[in-house]
């Protein structure tokens, strides 16, 4: 058995190892094509979930979410410091800060309940736009960092969505409803911010619904 | 519907029965479907099929063949049955009046 072999199972999960240098073993493959098995396992075993429709719409998500909560970051940054020079009200700044912090938790929250394994495509489709943003950067009187404001919410957002998948209805109900409540409050409605609203209505229509539930279980 | 390849591996593993497992199933498929079987497109079958509920799997024991390491002992359920069933009475259906089903030699268009 080719020690690289053994070493690339650590790529797999825990119950795939055995299994597969004991299938290995058995057949008496060694070498490089002990190797080659393992990392075409492997390899396999990646591309798997993106047979569903899931991982897609979750990487569009990560991807057009963070284009544009760049722009919402940026935003709130250049208004924030408006707000201290008192060329703007506290009410208006409060709204858009409540708003991107729930726009990129949505946001978060669906790409991490829509596919948790695809987890690191999303990373980088979230990261390209983001380093791209910050190296050219060019606004020397905010730090480069403003845009990346996002990323907090952002990154609880999913980590939450991979672990708990379903918002409870009234709960993500509640939540779209004030998010629209304040964008009208707000007023920003451009057609950029409306995209930002489908994550939160996608939960809605996915939440748990405890009728729907005791009708399945029942079943 | 099951694939063709989930399907063979069905077929195979239920004919292997209390002996079906990765290698063994790998083997059988090579010989008797006369196609290369990689390790990558068997074990993520069988992982589909098993959350689809069609297979179910298990750590078996470990042999000194086997380098002391354990089998991946792999078994139809009854839903999986059904589902093959359903899969070969669809094949069948379709191909009662192809040439090849029928034995009947097939005219030149």
């Amino acid at each position: 058995m080719s020690s690289l072999a053994e070493r690339a199972t650590i790529f797999l999960a825990p119950k795939d190892r055995d299994a597969v240098l004991g299938d290995l073993a058995e057949t008496g493959t060694n070498g490089w094509s002990a190797l080659r098995s393992v990392l075409g396992l492997v390899v396999w075993q990646q591309m798997e979930p993106w047979r569903a429709w899931q991982p897609w719409v979750a990487g569009s998500v990560a991807l057009a979410g963070s284009l544009l909560l760049l722009g919402v970051s940026f935003g709130l940054s250049m208004d924030s410091r408006h707000l201290l020079r008192g060329e703007r009200g506290y009410g208006s700044v409060v709204c858009e800060a409540l708003l991107m912090l729930s726009w990129a938790w949505t946001s978060g929250f669906a790409v991490g309940s829509l596919s948790g394994k695809t987890r690191w495509v999303n990373g980088i489709l979230c990261a390209i736009p983001c380093l791209s943003c910050v190296l050219r950067f060019q606004d020397t009187s905010l730090s480069r960092l403003c845009v990346l404001l996002f990323l907090v919410p952002g990154l609880v957002g999913v980590v939450q969505g991979v672990r708990r998948a379903r918002l409870s209805h009234r709960t993500a109900l509640m939540l779209a409803i004030v998010m629209t409540a304040l964008m009208l409050v707000w007023g920003g409605m451009y057609m950029r911010n409306w995209f930002l609203f489908l994550p939160a209505w996608w939960l809605v229509a996915h939440a748990e619904r405890p009728g729907l539930s005791n009708e399945k279980a029942a079943a | 519907m099951l694939g063709e390849f989930e399907y063979v591996l069905m077929t195979v593993a239920a004919g292997l029965g209390e002996s079906a497992y990765g290698a063994a199933i790998r083997e059988e498929i090579e010989k008797v479907a006369g196609r290369r079987c990689s390790i990558g497109a068997l074990y993520t079958t069988i992982e589909r099929l098993e959350k689809k509920g069609l297979l179910k799997t298990w750590m078996g024991e470990a042999t000194a063949q086997r380098g002391g390491r354990a089998k991946r002992m792999v078994r139809v359920t009854p839903k999986g049955m059904h589902a093959a069933k359903e899969f070969y009475e669809a094949m069948m259906r379709v191909s009662h009046k192809a040439s090849w089903a029928t034995g009947k030699s097939e005219r030149a268009s």
